[in-house]
């Protein structure tokens, strides 16, 4: 209906909407007749918001597209620090739940236009009077500027109860602010292109809607009223939730041990040789194994290994006697060579505390060093003493220099 | 070749397609268009809402065939093959398709019957607005005011309406209101009763399973649904596997069922651009941008912003974040358009950017389609492993750790899937609506098991132990069938392998007697540890009388492979064979190994180790693969073998190069011409039978080999002369299937038995199709082999074909053991790949008769 505005008017007004929070920075945040989600899709990628909140009358609409509100894959594999949980409830904006109190921003996109008359009223009180957020963003057409839209008649979509004047928004949005303590600002989106702003206004009228008074965001909970079904309700993967640190803590940990112990078994393995390059990582290339190439050619799936490479293990811990070979990593080491460890639990005492009651993670008996088991055990012939006071004065002076580790790693 | 190269191959293979047949292979769109908004989330762009097209209608009205279901904006592939009805051409399996061999297993199968009440149908109505109505929101709206005559269930998409319910009468006229009272009459008219195994019932209930997954909180990526509240981690090597499923419900033989398998996604939780830091610490500078590519293209990637998947396919090195595109009118960058569309910040504006060819998909409102997508590396995670990865043993020991599934908890995590479906509430009420639930068992049905076969040499014969499926132990002392000698041959080696030489003469001297080979003293070469001086010590000591090369490689780096595998392939024919020194530095395995390896170097130079009874005459077997290269210029290697002898010990084998975009059957089709040739050359003969077995055909591709390469097979053999008109079977070979099998011996869940044969329940009903179990596996779960033939005038009776096509699969010279597909599909395979991999050119036409590639 409006195609001479680009990038069409519903975008400018969610653009609108994206730049309002990129400025102001609200934490929760409530779109009231939010439809197919499009709006909140696209908010939920601020991620300075913390609560997203949508309502609908209609359930069917709702429940449409909702699923494409849940995080992606990808939120999933390095979760930040923010937090932010999406939720969805069927119910009316002219009833009041508790749940929808406190927030600090409320928006109701091209919304009261479809509400009867009689309902702007009640939606003003419900919306300013009870949920009473910190601030509002209403937006509704702009009736002055129908005029100049080509081939339009009467209202600009069927389901429309009213199109207001810039006059009759202003009165209304004046009227609300006395009423609730509210301040307004009126500004709009969809400009006529050769400045006849006087005459017509904006396209969409856009009211911004300040609380005076500053008082705090807490409600009494007790009396609560929950006229609204919840929908949909998901919460985004975050570091503050402590089972996801652990875990990300866990694999930053392990990762890292894991290349410093095969850093150090690589040096140890050249220094042997005298030779300059060992390519450990890759298997046995070339024709030279055919017995590799024909195992594979048999079971050609990456599921499916077969008995010679079991075979060839069994043989090599029969062969060196492997009394179970542990490197000892110290936890000190570990805290100064990866900044993210060091990020991710604050203190090295918090490392070894969140380490402590991993089921995935050995430690030396006094806690100083993370144990890792040497596979293969051909490469390595020094044996650790695990009560070298070496690696203790190490975990607790927490001033090692990066000399220091190196000499670890080539000793 | 080599092992990490079969890795390698099997993880680009997957995925490929072949365009279909006189596809025009299609520049992308000069302007680079990113991903445009419209393709936020899963749902693609919604062109306008209107009503059907009149080719759509059209459609609707032929029988509803192409009728497809929630469908806006594109047309989606189909993965299955639906639609492709080859069994009712071939009169002889019209009735059955069943074999009769073997002794009968009792075995369950990975499929869950869809059970709905007797006499489900599907209602479909058309629904017609006056005055028509613009918005399919309100249309939608104005419908289901009338709940109470439609009910709950139902799916409308502006123009169908579906019901599980029949409503009273033919016609139903409703009245609507809009809210500004405008009247709105609603005839709803019943086209179509859809019995439950139409096209449109099944991806209908597709639907509807997808719906469920969605409410079990599974997230799709690519066709697949996975559980990301579940993951497992490999810290190690900073992997995170989810675990999930692969789903599809279809018409089988005996129901419609759903087949599902339990799938692993492997996740990197690091960024390409992470990847790429790491890369260029790790390598030369001046070889980066290579190495780079090499890595990722072809990798499969995730974004930070929407759920897609993307497959990299080149690297734009000349592109930044900071570039601009069109959006709109206005040009934006790369840069902004993240920071204000999703928040994103770009942190390196030097990188360079990932390029995706998006698949043929419409642009928006039916214009062209949009160029490549561009992708920023700081936005995408890895998905999959990458080929340095796949070669790496502790990882994959590591990966397979968690991935291998006996098949006693395979069929735990699958029986725990449909319990979670049905505890689930939502899940189950979204079910009731339609009247759908599932069995809540696997399958139950009956294989049989062929017997084992005898394997001859010469005057000689043996079996195997039923199963482990290898012959390794029985064959030893037995001299091979035909052994050419090795006279005259060449061991190239260095001064640092100068023991490992002298080791490996010693022990061929000892291994080659007992089987058979002759063997003379080998010319030894030193060379240089460089590329250079080995090409050169080549040139200066293979002569024409050369019958074998035998390098002793230092390590195992791909570039002096490539390089002596190119000289001795094309320049200058001979058969070579590479060994790595440290595969004969122990000297404990030394006689094992140079005993195969002195099989295989005979198979090189033509010789024959073993052969089955195949009681079929003058018969000729064709295997055909092919291999993508995603580096070189997107070139496809076809590759042909073709048998020559009685005994299916000889094979002619070619191959070609070709574009993308070309079809690969195009160039076979010559090569079929030249084997047929060199058949007649041996037999003195045209062979009056011909087998291909057509292996590397992609899920939805199964069309183009029906409708285009059979033809093209019967054009190459009508070339052959007016009144030559052998009979010709044409077998698709598919490995990567999610069908499973398990056995359930003395009460234990385990794989079925090699020989495992099954031929109804869970085949189709519009094919004739069978599955084999052939190989034995010691840990996993194993997975069959799925061979549908989809043209056949050999009037063979489908116990015979399954017999042959078991007995193929003990003829791969390289490996004393039975293999998971027929023997020339192995050759094939391992030809294109040396080619895509290794050579990069066709071979000399001279090693056509040798299996020089092994």
């Amino acid at each position: 209906m409006e195609p001479f505005f680009n990038p069409p008017l519903h975008k400018q007004r969610h653009q609108f909407v994206i730049d309002f929070i990129e400025k102001n920075k609200p934490k929760k945040v409530v779109d009231l007749g939010c439809c197919e989600c499009t709006l909140l899709k696209k908010l939920k990628f601020h991620r300075e918001i913390e609560h997203l909140v949508g309502v609908d009358i209609d359930e069917a609409i709702v429940k449409r597209k909702m699923h494409s509100l849940a995080p992606v894959s990808t939120d999933y594999l390095q979760p930040g620090y923010e937090q932010l949980c999406v939720e969805l409830y069927q119910g009316s904006v002219t009833e009041r739940d508790a749940r929808l109190r406190g927030f600090d921003l409320a928006l109701s996109i091209e919304l009261i236009e479809h509400l009867p008359v009689p309902d702007v009223e009640r939606f003003s009180e419900v919306l300013f009077g009870y949920m009473a957020p910190v601030r509002a963003i209403i937006s509704t057409p702009n009736s002055d500027f129908n005029p100049l839209l080509p081939g339009l008649r009467g209202f600009r979509h069927p389901d429309h109860k009213f199109e207001w004047t810039r006059q009759e928004f202003q009165s209304w949005a004046e009227k609300v602010c006395a009423e609730f303590g509210y301040e307004v600002d009126i500004t709009g989106v969809g400009q006529v292109p050769d400045g006849r702003w006087e005459q017509f206004g904006f396209c969409s009228q856009i009211a911004v809607f300040h609380r005076l008074k500053s008082g705090c965001n807490v409600f009494d909970q007790s009396q609560e009223e929950t006229s609204y079904t919840l929908l949909y309700s998901v919460n985004y993967p975050t570091l503050r939730d402590n089972n996801v640190l652990r875990r990300v803590l866990v694999s930053e940990v392990l990762f890292w041990a894991e290349s410093m112990k095969r850093r150090w078994t690589e040096a140890k393995d050249t220094e042997e040789r005298g030779e300059g390059l060992v390519t450990k990582h890759s298997a046995a290339c070339g024709e030279g194994s055919p017995t590799e190439d024909q195992r594979r050619s048999a079971s050609d799936s990456g599921e499916e290994f077969d008995v010679w490479c079991t075979n060839r293990i069994r043989f090599q811990s029969g062969a060196t006697t492997r009394s179970v070979q542990s490197v000892p990593v110290p936890l000190s080491l570990l805290w100064v060579s990866c900044p993210r460890v060091s990020s991710l639990c604050g203190s090295l005492s918090n490392l070894r505390h969140y380490l402590m009651d991993e089921p995935l993670v050995r430690l030396s008996p006094d806690g100083y060093a993370l144990l890792l088991e040497q596979e293969g055990g051909s490469y390595i012939y020094i044996q650790f003493d695990l009560d070298d006071s070496g690696y203790a004065e190490v975990g607790l002076n927490q001033t090692l220099n990066s000399a220091a580790l190196e000499n670890w790693e080539e000793d | 070749m080599t092992g990490r190269a079969r890795a390698r191959s099997r993880g680009r293979a997957r995925g490929q397609e072949t365009p279909a047949p006189g596809a025009v292979p299609r520049e992308p769109a000069p302007v680079e268009v990113p991903h445009a908004e419209g393709k936020v989330g899963r749902g693609r762009q919604k062109t306008t809402p209107g009503p059907f097209t009149e080719e759509a209608l059209l459609q609707i009205s032929a029988g509803f065939q192409q009728v497809k279901l929630g469908e806006r904006g594109g047309h989606r592939r189909d993965f299955n093959d639906a639609g492709i009805n080859t069994r009712q051409a071939m009169e002889h399996v019209k009735d059955s398709k069943s074999g009769t061999s073997g002794r009968a297993i009792q075995l369950s199968a990975n499929f869950f019957r869809i059970l709905s009440r007797p006499q489900w149908v599907l209602y479909q109505y058309h629904v017609d607005f006056k005055p028509p109505m613009e918005s399919r929101r309100l249309r939608s709206a104005l419908l289901f005011q009338h709940e109470e005559i439609l009910g709950s269930a139902r799916s409308f998409d502006g123009a169908l309406l579906f019901l599980p319910n029949r409503l009273h009468s033919k016609e139903t006229v409703l009245h609507s209101e809009t809210r500004n009272g405008e009247k709105v009459q609603i005839t709803v008219t019943l086209t179509n009763e859809l019995p439950p195994v139409s096209p449109v019932c099944i991806q209908f209930y597709n639907i509807i399973f997808r719906r469920i997954l969605r409410v079990l909180d599974m997230q799709q990526i690519g066709r697949n649904y996975y559980n990301p509240h579940d993951p497992l981690e490999i810290a190690k090597h900073r992997l995170t596997i989810w675990p999930g499923y692969t789903t599809t419900i279809l018409p089988y033989e005996s129901a419609i069922m759903l087949c599902t398998d339990v799938s692993h996604r492997v996740l990197r939780s690091e960024t390409v651009l992470d990847f790429m830091y790491n890369l260029k610490q790790q390598c030369p500078a001046q070889r980066f941008p290579d190495i780079c590519a090499k890595e990722l293209v072809g990798l499969v990637v995730l974004t930070k912003y929407n759920n897609k998947t993307y497959r990299v396919d080149d690297i734009a090195w000349d592109h930044t974040p900071n570039n601009t595109f069109k959006r709109g009118d206005t040009e934006i960058s790369f840069r902004n358009y993240f920071k204000t569309q999703y928040g994103l910040d770009i942190t390196d504006g030097n990188q360079a950017m990932l390029v995706s060819h998006v698949k043929k998909k419409m642009g928006p409102s039916g214009g062209p389609p949009p160029g490549p997508a561009m992708l920023v590396p700081e936005l995408c995670y890895l998905t999959g492993l990458t080929d340095k990865m796949r070669s790496d043993f502790s990882i994959m020991k590591d990966l397979s750790v968690h991935t291998r599934l006996s098949p006693e908890d395979r069929e735990k995590r699958l029986n725990r899937f449909i319990m979670n479906i049905q505890k689930n509430s939502e899940a189950q009420s979204e079910l009731d609506k339609w009247g759908l639930s599932f069995d809540k068992q696997l399958l139950q049905m009956t294989g049989r098991v062929l017997p084992v076969e005898r394997l001859s040499q010469g005057q000689r014969s043996y079996e195997y132990e039923p199963w482990s499926a290898d012959w390794a132990k029985e064959m030893r002392g037995i001299p091979i069938i035909n052994a050419p000698p090795l006279a005259n041959w060449l061991l190239l080696y260095t001064r640092r392998n100068g023991n490992e030489a002298q080791g490996l003469t010693q022990s061929l001297n000892k291994v080659c007697g007992p089987l058979g080979i002759r063997i003379q003293r080998a010319v030894m070469v030193e060379y240089d540890d460089h590329q250079e001086s080995l090409l050169k010590a080549l040139q200066h000591n293979v002569g024409p009388d050369t019958t074998m090369v035998v390098v002793i490689l230092s390590s195992n780096r791909q570039d002096k492979y490539d390089s002596v595998k190119k000289y001795l392939c094309v320049d200058c024919p001979t058969p070579s064979q590479c060994v790595v020194g440290r595969t004969l530095s122990k000297p404990q395995g030394l006689m094992s190994v140079a005993t195969k390896i002195a099989l295989q170097m005979a198979c090189k130079m033509g010789g024959e180790l073993w052969s089955v009874e195949i009681p079929l005459k003058q018969l000729m077997i064709v295997g055909i693969d092919c291999y993508h290269d995603s580096t070189a210029g997107k070139r496809s290697i076809g590759a042909l073998v073709a048998s020559l002898n009685q005994s299916m010990s000889r094979w002619f084998s070619r191959c070609v190069l070709q574009h993308k975009g070309q079809e690969i059957m195009d160039g076979l089709k010559t090569c079929l011409g030249s084997a047929m040739k060199s058949y007649l050359k041996f037999n003195k003969c045209l062979p009056s039978r011909i087998i291909v077995f057509r292996d590397g055909v992609g899920d939805g591709q199964l069309h183009s080999v029906v409708n285009y390469e059979v033809a093209q097979i019967m054009e190459a053999i009508k070339s052959m002369g007016q009144d030559y008109a052998p009979k010709l079977s044409v077998v698709v070979v598919k490995k990567r299937i999610n069908s499973r099998f398990f056995a359930h011996i003395n009460g234990k869940v385990s794989n079925p038995p090699p020989g495992t044969i099954v031929d109804s329940a869970v085949t189709r009903p519009e094919w004739y199709d069978f599955y084999i179990v052939s190989q034995a596996v010691r840990q996993g779960s194993v997975s069959p082999t799925h061979y549908n033939v989809v043209y056949d005038t050999s009037g063979l009776k489908p116990d015979h074909m399954q017999r042959l096509t078991y007995k193929l699969c003990h003829m791969y010279y390289n490996w004393q053991g039975i293999i998971r597909v027929p023997a020339p599909c192995q050759y094939a395979h391992k030809l294109a790949f040396l080619v895509g991999q290794s050579i990069h050119r066709e071979p000399n036409v001279k090693l056509d008769d040798l299996l020089f590639y092994l």
